[in-house]
C-alpha cells in the first residue's frame, strides 16, 4: 500500500477474518476528499475500471505461453524441441516443433478466446452508466469514469458502481433496502441507514455543497466491516458497514440514493474478495498421468537398449561409414560410452511421438464441447419452469461424473423444494389444519391404506399458504374456544419476524422478502388469517387487521418495534419487543419447541403437554414446527432491561455474545400460544431420481442440518431408507448421555460420549459384518447425529466409522455443520478413495461441494452461492440421472476411448520407429521423413479421435437411464484399467510388427517389371501410408455408433494423407516421387489391401470373442435393443419409472409391516446468514468470482435499462 | 451390421429457451447438441464374425495364389562370390587382399541356367550387413549440389567427404563416396552377352535429382578410396550405376540393379562370368551375391506377399470354421438379460 496520507494514523485493531487467511490492515487511513477531486488528485486511487482479464495485449504471448510451459508435457516437448535443434538429433527440427507450435496455438488461441471474452464484460460493465454530480447536475458517466469522492446517484433496481457512503434517500429517515444477492446469494433485502447528519443532500444543488473528509480504513476484503470517521464542518461522525454500499448490489424499494465514492474498481470490497477457485482434476486425467509416465518408462527403456548397442555396434569396420579418427562423438568407435550416450539423446528425440503431444489439447477441445454443448444445451436437463438450462462451470471433471459412487446430498432445498407451506398449526390445545403431507400418504400407503384426499372448499392455497381449515379462516377463529390466544397467535405471526413487503400494499399484490421461507410463510399465514403486515419502516411494523373487534370491521394498526432479538443456530429463536398503539407492551417470541419450553412460565401444564403430543404428530408427518410464545412487559421492566441491551448492542467486544446473554434476561416466563407446522415439499421426481441412481450402484448419503427425525422422514419420503432395511442409528439423544450431561461437566461429557460412540460403533459393525456374511442380508442404513459424528470423525475411530458407512447402502448425518458435512465428504474421498459428488444448494452446502471431487449446485431459489462454488449446476435434484448416467457415462466413455486410442496410435507408430532401429545399427536413423512424423498426431490422425470423444455412445440416453446398472461399468473404470491398456499396448505391439515386417520384407528385390529397386524412403513411404490407414480404420472398430461424421473425418484423414504426399513428394528431395514411383507397382495396392487388414484382424477376432464370450452390460442392452430405433422422447422415460420389478414389488411387501413410529417434533427453521458464517470462519468458504458477479450484474442490468428506455 | 437410423429428438414441447430451429443445418445442430444424430450402430455378433472371416478367406487365398504364381514364375540365379573369389594365399586375411592394388582382382564364376528364361533378363548385385541405412550413410549427400553440381557450395550435410585438398567433392558425401564397383561381364559359350546398363534408375531419379550438367569433380581423389570411380566427362544424369546406389536402401540386406541382358537365356546354359571383384566388403563381414532373374508383372521373386495372404485367408477360414463350430455347440443367446452382470450374481448384489 502506497497510499500514504496525511494523517499519521495508526494501525486499526480490527482484524479481518476471511476466506481462512488473515489480510493485515494497512497502517494507515486513507482520506477522501468527498466532491473534490483536486483535493483527491495527488493521492492517485484507483480508477474505477476493472479488468478481470489474465492478459493484455503485450503480455498476451509471454505470460501466455509460461501458463503452457507450466504443463509437463509442453516442457517435454519443449525440451523435444531443443535436442531435435542439435546436431544428434535424427530428424529436422521441423518434426517437434510443428506439432508442439500447433498444440500451444491452439491452446492460445482458447485462451484468447476466453480472455477476450472476459475483455468484452468488463467493457460492459466498465461502461455502465452512473449519474455523478458534475456542476450541480447529475451527468451520465460510465462506471469506468467514476472516482475516488465523486457524489453519485443511483436509481432503484440499479447497481452501486464502486463501495459507497450513503449519504442520502428519498425514502424517509434515511434508509434504503439493498439486495446482496449477487455478494452472498441472500435474496433478502437488507436495510442500509444513512447518517442523519447527511440526510438532506439528495438534490443536486444541496449534494454540490457537500463538502466532507472522510477517513476509513484501506480497501481490504472483508464483506461485513467497514471502520471510518466521516468530518463535516469540523464535526467527526463515525461511520459503520451500515453507511456502506457495496458494488455489485442492488437498490431496491427506494426511489434513488445519493452517495459518496470511496472504494473504486479492484479496490471494492467485492473484488477483493476475489479468489481463484483451485481447479480440480479428475480421477482419470490423474491416472493418465500414470499411463504418461510408464511411457516415458518405456520410452528410456527403449532408448536405453537403443544405445547401449549403438555403443556395441559401432566398429571402424565399417569403413564406408568413415569413421576414422575425426569422427564425431556421436559415432566415435574409440569412445563407445560417448557414443551410447549421445546415441540416447538422439533416439529419445525420435520416438519423442510415443508421448501423444495433442492428447491434451484434445481432450481439452473435446470436454469442452461435452460441456458447452451437450451438458448446457441439453433439454432433458431443461427446467422450463424457472428457464434454468443445466450449467457445467468447469469441462475438468466430465468423465468424473460417470465414477461417481458416492453422492452427498444437502436435503433442504436439494431434496426438498425449501417451498415452505404453512400447513397446520395447534393454537391453545387445539389443532388446525386438515390436510395430509406427501410423507404421511406416503406411509399409508406403504401400510397399505388408501388415502382419499379431499379438498374442501374452504382450502387456501397460496405460495407459502396451504391450509384446509375453515374454523381459522374469515373470521370464524372467533368462535373457538379460545380467541384471545388465537388472536395472540395471530399477531405473533404477523409481528415476531424479520420480513420486508415489497408492491403494492393490498394483499393479493404484495410479496415478502425474507431470509427464510419460513418466515415468508408465517407472514403469509398471518395475511390469510386477517392480520395482514403490509409496511415496515425501522421502527414500525403495520398490520391491517380484520375481524379483531367484530365480523368484518378492517382496523389499520401500527405497533412500534422496540427490539429485534434476532434469531441464530444457538439461540434458536426470535423476538421481538413491540408497543401496541395503547401502549401495551408485548415480546412475542418464536423458536425451537426446546427452547421456548425451557422458557415457559409455570404452570400450564395441560397445555404444554397437549402442545407437545402435537409437535410429536406434525414432525412424524414431516412438518417442520415453531412454537409460538408471548410474554407481557412492564414499562419499567422493559426500560431496566433495554438499558442493558443498548449497552450491549454498542460493546465493541464480544457483542453476539453479549446480545445472547442480555435476551436470554427477558426471554423467560413465556407463554406458550401454540405451534406452527411449515411443510417442505419434496423436489419433483427426487424419489424415482434416488431410486435410480442406487440402482446405479451410487450410494446416496444425506447430510442435513435438520433434526434426526426429521431427516429420517425425508430419508423414507426419498426411499433412501425402507423398512426392508437394517438400521443403525447413533444418536447422542440417549438417556444415558442427556444424564451425564445434565451434570454438566463438559470433560466428562465428551469421554463418555466418546465411550458410547465407540462402543455404538463396534456394535453396529459386528452387527453389520454379520448382516453382510448372510447371503441375502438385510440393505444396511446408518443414522448418525452430528454431535456423535463429531467424536466418530476423530481419528481413533475413523476407520471404524468408515467401514460401518461404507457397507451401509444408505447414510442419513442430521444435525450436521457445513464443516461436518466437508468431514464426511473427505472422509470418503480420502479414506475409501472413492469418488464423491455433493449435490447442495445452500451456502452451507459450500464447503461440502469445495470438498468433494465434482460439487454440483442448485441453481434455484434460494441464493447463487452453492452454484459459484460448483462444478456443475442443475435446476432440479433429479436431473442427476441426466448428468451421471448419460452425461458422465458417456464423457466417461468417451475419454477413456479417446486417451486409450492416443496411447493406442503414437505407440504403434513409435514402435515402427523403434524395430527400424535394430536394422540400422542402432544408428538412430529415422524411418520417416520428418514432416509425416510431424504432421501424424496433428492432421492424420486427430481429427477422428475428437469425433469419438464427441458423439460414441454405446446406447442411448433414454437406454442409460432404463439400465442404470449400467454405470457401474464406470465405478469399477471398467474402461480403463491396466488390463485395457494392456491389450491396447498388445494390439500396438503386433500391429508394429506387422507394419514394420510385412512391408520390409515384401519391398526386397525388384518391385516393377522393369526390376527396379525401392530405397529407404519408398518403404517407409508404404509403411507410413499403412500405418495411417489402419489407425484410421481402428478408430472405426472401436465406435459403438457410427455418425456420417465419422466417415467423413476418417476417409478425410486417409485422403488428406495422400494428397499431403502427393504435392509433398514434388518438393522435397528425399522422398521425391516416392508415392508416384509406389503407385506405378502392383505391389503398393497389394501390400495396402494385405497389411491393413491383417494389423486389424487381430483386433476384429479380439472383438468378436470378446462380445461373445465376456460380454460387457453393455454390449448385452445394446444387443437387447438391436432393432429399436433411437428413442431419445421423454414418453420413453415415464414409462420407465412406473414399472415394477419383481423385486420392487416385495419390497413393497415387506415395507407393509408396521414400523415403529417416531417421536420427534419437527423442529426446523433456515438462517442461512449464520451457517454461511460459520462456513466462512472455518476457511472453506468460496467467494464467487468477481466477473461472475460483475457479469451477473451486467446482464440482470441491461433488461431493466431497456425497458426504461 | 445393423443400420439404424436415430431418431430426432421429439422434444419440442418442452423447448423454451433453447430453440429448435428449423432448416437443416439448424436442424443438424440441434441433433448435435441433443446428442442423438443418427448413427449405425455396429454390433459385432458370432454370424457377423463368421461370415467376415469367411469372406476374407474367400477373397485373400485367389489374391495369394495369383501373387505367389506370379512371384514362382520368376526364375532367379544367386551366386555368392565374395569368399570364393579370394586367392588361396589370402584366404586368411580378406582385407589385406582387397586394400593390395597389386593383386589382381579379376575373379570367373560359372552359372548354370537350370530354365528357360526370358529377357529381359536382370543382374542384380546383393549385399549383406551392408547399411546403407545407418544415420551417419544416409545423411551425407547434398541433394542440391547432385542436381546443381558446383553452383552448390553448401556440402556441409556431406561430412566426412565434402571436400578433398580444398576443393569440393562432385558428388559429396560418403554414400557417393563408397560407390558400389565390382564390375560383370557375362560369356555364354564364346559370345559375350550384351549387358544394357542404360536405364536401370527410376526416371524421377534420372531427370529431376541428378544433373544434367553436373559433371563429377575432384572425386575420389583422396588419399582414402571409398569405392567406384566416375567418368569426370559423364554428367551425373547419365551416371545410372550412380543413381541407383544411391537411393540408399531401407534394410541392410540390399539388392541393387546392375543391368540388364536382353537375350533370352536358354535351359542348361552355361554362363561365365568375369567380375572385377573391386568391392571391399571383407572388413566388416558383408557378403556379395551375384542375382541373375527375370522379373513378372509384380517385380522379381519374392514369396512373402503370396505366402501372406494364403496364410491369412486359410486362417481366416479355419478360424470362422471353428467359431462356427463353437456358434452352433454352444450359442450364446444375443441380448438375454441373464448375461447382464447384475442379474448373474442375483439380486442380493
Amino acid at each position: 500500500m502506497t497510499r500514504d496520507v496525511s494523517l499519521t494514523g495508526r494501525s486499526s485493531t480490527t482484524r479481518t477474518v476471511r476466506l481462512g487467511r488473515v489480510q493485515p490492515q494497512a497502517p494507515s487511513h486513507r482520506t477522501i476528499y468527498c466532491n473534490d477531486r483536486e483535493a483527491n488528485f495527488p493521492i492517485r486511487f484507483k480508477g474505477n475500471s476493472i479488468s478481470t482479464t489474465k492478459y493484455n495485449f503485450f503480455t498476451f504471448l509471454p505470460k501466455g505461453l509460461f501458463e503452457q510451459f507450466r504443463r509437463v508435457a509442453n516442457c517435454y516437448f519443449l525440451f523435444i524441441s531443443i535436442l531435435s535443434m542439435t546436431p544428434i538429433s535424427p530428424v529436422n527440427p521441423v518434426t517437434n516443433v510443428v506439432p508442439l507450435s500447433l498444440v500451444l496455438l491452439v491452446s492460445l488461441i482458447k485462451e484468447a478466446f476466453e480472455d477476450w471474452k472476459r475483455f468484452q464484460n468488463d467493457m460492459v460493465i466498465n461502461n455502465g452508466p452512473v449519474e455523478v454530480l458534475q456542476d450541480q447536475k447529475w451527468e451520465t458517466v460510465p462506471w469506468k469514469k467514476l472516482q475516488v469522492g465523486d457524489i453519485v446517484r443511483v436509481k432503484q433496481d440499479g447497481f452501486f458502481p464502486a463501495d459507497l457512503l450513503f449519504l442520502a434517500s428519498t425514502n424517509p429517515d434515511g434508509v434504503c433496502y439493498i439486495e446482496t444477492a449477487n455478494l452472498d446469494g441472500e435474496t433478502n433485502l437488507k436495510i442500509r441507514k444513512a447518517l442523519e447528519r447527511t440526510w438532506d443532500y439528495s438534490t443536486p444543488e444541496k449534494a454540490a455543497e457537500f463538502k466532507g473528509e472522510v477517513q476509513c480504513e484501506q480497501p481490504n476484503n472483508s464483506l461485513y466491516t467497514f471502520t471510518g470517521n466521516l468530518i463535516i464542518q469540523k464535526q467527526t461522525l463515525p461511520l459503520s458497514p451500515n453507511q456502506l454500499l457495496l458494488r455489485g448490489c442492488s437498490l431496491r424499494n427506494t426511489e434513488y440514493i445519493v452517495g459518496a465514492v470511496i472504494f473504486t474498481g479492484h479496490e471494492t470490497k467485492v473484488m477483493m474478495n476475489s479468489m481463484n477457485v483451485p481447479s480440480k482434476r479428475s480421477t482419470l486425467e490423474r491416472k493418465l498421468d500414470k499411463l504418461i509416465l510408464t511411457l516415458f518408462g518405456s520410452l528410456f527403456l527403449m532408448c536405453l537398449i537403443g544405445a547401449i548397442a549403438s555403443g556395441i555396434f559401432i566398429n571402424r569396420k565399417y569403413h564406408y561409414l568413415g569413421l576414422d579418427e575425426g569422427a564425431p562423438t556421436e559415432f566415435n568407435p574409440s569412445n563407445r560410452f560417448g557414443v551410447a550416450a549421445l546415441t540416447l539423446f538422439t533416439l529419445i528425440t525420435l520416438y519423442s511421438t510415443i508421448i501423444p503431444i495433442s492428447l491434451y489439447v484434445s481432450i481439452e477441445m473435446i470436454k469442452f464441447i461435452q460441456c458447452t454443448q451437450f451438458i448446457n444445451k441439453d433439454l432433458h436437463m431443461y427446467h422450463a419452469e424457472t428457464n434454468t438450462a443445466a450449467l457445467a462451470r468447469t469441462s475438468n471433471l466430465n468423465e468424473e461424473l460417470g465414477q461417481v459412487e458416492y453422492i452427498f446430498s444437502d436435503k433442504t432445498g436439494t431434496l426438498t423444494r425449501n417451498l415452505m407451506e404453512f400447513f397446520k398449526c395447534s393454537i391453545g390445545g387445539e389443532v388446525y389444519g386438515f390436510g395430509i403431507t406427501e410423507i404421511e400418504q406416503g406411509g399409508a400407503e406403504r401400510n397399505g391404506i388408501q388415502v382419499q384426499v379431499h379438498k374442501s372448499v374452504s382450502a387456501v392455497h397460496e405460495k407459502g399458504f396451504n391450509f384446509d381449515d375453515s374454523r381459522l379462516m374469515r373470521g370464524a377463529w372467533r368462535n373457538e374456544p379460545d380467541p384471545d390466544t388465537c388472536k395472540e397467535f395471530f399477531r405473533c405471526l404477523a409481528i415476531c419476524h424479520t420480513v420486508l413487503p415489497e408492491g403494492d400494499e393490498s394483499p393479493e399484490k404484495i410479496t415478502y422478502q425474507a431470509a427464510s421461507p419460513d418466515e415468508a410463510a408465517l407472514v403469509t399465514a398471518a395475511k390469510n388469517f386477517g392480520f395482514f403486515f403490509y409496511r415496515r419502516t425501522p421502527t414500525m411494523i403495520y398490520v391491517r387487521e380484520s375481524h379483531v373487534e367484530k365480523m368484518g370491521k378492517i382496523l389499520d394498526v401500527a405497533y412500534e418495534i422496540l427490539n429485534v432479538l434476532e434469531f441464530n443456530s444457538t439461540r434458536k429463536r426470535q423476538s421481538v419487543v413491540c408497543r401496541y398503539p395503547d401502549g401495551r407492551l408485548v415480546l412475542y417470541c418464536k423458536g425451537a419447541d426446546t427452547v421456548i419450553y425451557e422458557r415457559l412460565a409455570d404452570g400450564n401444564d395441560d397445555l404444554k403437554k397437549i402442545t407437545r403430543g402435537h409437535l410429536e404428530q406434525f414432525g412424524s408427518a414431516g412438518l417442520r414446527t415453531l412454537c409460538l410464545a408471548y410474554r407481557d412487559l412492564s414499562p419499567e421492566m422493559y426500560e431496566s432491561w433495554n438499558e442493558k441491551f443498548i449497552q450491549a448492542k454498542s460493546s465493541l467486544r464480544d457483542r453476539e455474545n453479549k446480545l445472547d446473554e442480555v435476551a436470554e434476561l427477558i426471554e423467560k416466563e413465556l407463554i406458550l400460544i401454540g405451534s406452527t407446522a411449515i411443510e417442505d415439499k419434496l423436489q419433483e421426481g427426487v424419489p424415482g431420481c434416488i431410486q435410480t441412481l442406487s440402482r446405479a450402484g451410487i450410494k446416496i448419503w444425506v447430510l442435513t442440518g435438520d433434526k434426526m427425525e426429521t431427516a429420517i422422514n425425508i430419508a423414507y419420503a426419498c426411499n433412501l431408507i425402507n423398512n426392508e432395511m437394517k438400521q443403525f442409528i447413533i444418536s447422542s439423544e440417549t438417556d444415558a448421555i442427556r444424564e451425564v450431561e445434565n451434570r454438566g461437566d463438559q470433560v466428562e461429557i465428551a469421554c463418555f460420549i466418546k465411550e458410547e460412540v465407540k462402543k455404538e460403533l463396534k456394535r453396529c459393525l459386528e452387527e453389520a459384518q454379520h448382516c453382510l456374511s448372510t447371503v441375502s442380508g438385510p440393505k444396511l442404513a446408518l443414522v448418525i447425529d452430528g454431535k456423535c459424528l463429531m467424536y466418530a470423525l476423530d481419528p481413533s475411530l475413523r476407520v471404524m466409522l468408515l467401514n460401518l458407512s461404507l457397507n451401509c447402502s444408505s447414510v442419513v448425518c442430521c444435525r450436521v455443520s457445513p464443516l461436518q458435512k466437508a468431514q464426511v465428504t473427505s472422509l470418503v474421498k480420502k479414506g475409501a478413495r472413492k469418488i464423491t459428488l455433493s449435490i447442495g444448494d445452500g451456502a452451507n452446502d459450500v464447503s461440502m461441494i469445495q470438498a468433494a471431487h465434482i460439487g454440483v449446485g442448485i441453481s434455484g431459489l434460494e441464493g447463487m452461492q452453492a452454484v459459484m462454488a460448483s462444478d456443475f449446476a442443475i435446476a432440479q435434484f433429479r436431473y442427476l440421472a441426466d448428468l451421471l448416467l448419460v452425461h458422465g457415462r458417456w464423457s466417461y466413455l468417451r475419454i477413456c476411448k479417446v486417451i486409450t486410442y492416443f496411447f493406442y496410435k503414437n505407440l504403434t507408430f513409435t514402435l515402427t520407429q523403434f524395430w527400424f532401429t535394430f536394422h540400422t545399427g542402432f544408428s538412430g536413423q529415422r524411418f520417416y521423413d520428418d514432416w509425416f512424423q510431424s504432421l501424424y498426431n496433428v492432421i492424420f490422425t486427430a481429427l477422428p479421435v475428437i469425433m469419438v470423444g464427441l458423439f460414441d455412445k454405446d446406447v442411448s440416453a433414454s437406454l442409460s437411464k432404463k439400465y442404470p446398472e449400467l454405470y457401474k461399468e464406470g465405478i469399477r473404470n471398467v474402461f480403463f484399467k491396466w488390463r485395457v491398456v494392456g491389450t491396447w499396448a498388445c494390439f500396438s505391439v503386433y500391429q508394429s510388427l506387422i507394419f514394420y515386417h510385412f512391408v520390409t520384407t515384401s519391398s526386397a528385390g525388384g518391385k516393377n517389371s522393369s526390376g527396379r529397386i525401392f530405397g529407404l524412403w519408398d518403404v517407409s513411404t508404404m509403411a507410413f501410408t499403412c500405418v495411417v490407414i489402419t489407425v484410421n480404420l481402428r478408430l472405426l472398430m472401436i465406435c459403438n455408433s457410427i455418425t456420417r461424421w465419422h466417415y467423413i473425418s476418417v476417409g478425410g484423414s486417409i485422403l488428406a494423407w495422400f494428397i499431403f504426399i502427393f504435392v509433398y513428394s514434388i518438393f522435397r528431395e528425399n522422398v521425391f516421387f516416392v508415392i508416384y514411383v509406389l503407385m506405378s507397382t502392383f505391389y503398393f495396392y497389394i501390400t495396402i489391401l494385405l497389411v491393413p487388414i491383417v494389423a486389424l484382424l487381430g483386433d476384429f477376432i479380439y472383438q468378436g470373442v470378446q462380445r461373445w464370450f465376456f460380454p460387457y452390460d453393455y454390449q448385452i442392452v445394446q444387443e437387447i435393443h438391436r432393432h429399436e430405433p433411437d428413442d431419445n422422447s421423454r414418453a420413453g422415460l415415464l414409462e420407465i419409472e412406473n414399472q415394477l420389478t419383481p423385486h420392487e414389488e416385495r419390497s413393497y411387501a415387506i415395507a407393509q409391516l408396521p414400523r415403529e413410529i417416531s417421536k420427534h417434533t419437527g423442529f426446523a427453521f433456515d438462517s442461512p446468514g449464520y451457517e454461511s458464517f460459520f462456513a466462512a470462519q472455518l476457511g472453506i468458504y468460496a467467494p464467487q468470482k468477481p466477473w461472475d458477479v460483475a457479469r451477473r450484474a451486467s446482464v440482470r442490468s441491461r433488461p431493466k435499462t431497456s425497458k426504461k428506455n | 451390421m445393423d443400420v439404424d437410423g436415430g431418431s430426432t429428438s421429439s422434444d419440442s414441447t418442452r423447448v423454451r429457451s433453447i430453440p429448435i430451429h428449423s432448416g437443416q443445418c439448424k436442424a443438424f445442430l440441434s441433433q448435435f447438441k441433443q446428442q442423438s444424430l443418427p448413427a449405425c450402430k455396429p454390433v459385432l455378433t458370432p454370424a457377423w464374425v463368421i461370415a467376415t472371416l469367411l469372406l476374407l478367406g474367400f477373397v485373400f487365398i485367389p489374391i495369394g495364389l495369383v501373387t505367389l504364381h506370379a512371384s514362382r514364375g520368376v526364375l532367379e540365379i544367386v551366386d555368392r562370390y565374395d569368399a570364393d573369389c579370394v586367392p588361396e594365399e589370402f584366404k586368411g586375411n580378406k582385407a589385406s587382399y582387397i586394400k593390395d592394388t597389386s593383386v589382381p582382382k579379376n575373379c570367373t564364376r560359372i552359372l548354370k541356367v537350370h530354365k528357360y528364361m526370358k529377357a529381359p533378363i536382370y543382374i542384380y548385385y546383393q549385399l549383406d550387413n551392408y547399411y546403407q541405412n545407418h544415420r551417419r550413410y544416409v545423411k551425407s549427400r547434398s541433394d542440391q549440389q547432385l542436381l546443381h553440381g558446383l553452383k552448390y557450395n553448401d556440402t556441409s550435410s556431406c561430412k566426412p567427404e565434402e571436400s578433398n585438398n580444398g576443393l569440393p567433392v562432385v558428388p559429396c558425401g560418403l554414400i557417393a563416396w563408397s560407390l558400389f564397383n565390382d564390375t560383370y561381364t557375362f560369356i555364354r559359350g564364346t559370345a559375350e552377352l550384351r549387358v544394357n546398363r542404360k536405364n536401370i534408375a527410376w526416371k524421377s531419379d534420372r531427370d529431376h535429382k541428378f544433373g544434367k550438367h553436373v559433371y563429377p569433380f575432384n572425386f575420389q581423389n583422396g588419399t582414402l578410396i571409398g569405392g567406384g570411380k566416375l567418368d569426370p566427362n559423364i554428367p551425373l544424369g547419365d551416371q545410372e550405376d550412380l543413381i541407383v546406389w544411391m537411393r540408399t536402401s531401407a534394410l541392410p540386406s540390399f539388392r541393387k540393379i546392375y543391368g540388364r541382358i536382353e537375350e533370352d537365356l536358354e535351359a542348361d546354359d552355361v554362363i561365365v562370368v568375369h567380375l572385377m571383384n573391386n568391392y571391399n566388403t571383407y572388413s566388416f563381414g558383408g557378403k556379395k551375391k551375384l542375382v541373375i532373374s527375370t522379373s513378372s508383372w509384380l517385380g522379381g521373386r519374392n514369396d512373402f506377399l503370396g505366402v501372406a495372404y494364403i496364410f491369412v485367408g486359410s486362417s481366416a477360414i479355419i478360424l470362422s470354421l471353428v467359431f462356427l463350430l463353437l456358434h452352433v455347440k454352444n450359442p450364446r443367446p444375443y441380448g438375454d438379460t441373464a448375461y447382464l452382470s447384475w442379474n448373474r450374481k442375483g439380486i442380493s448384489s
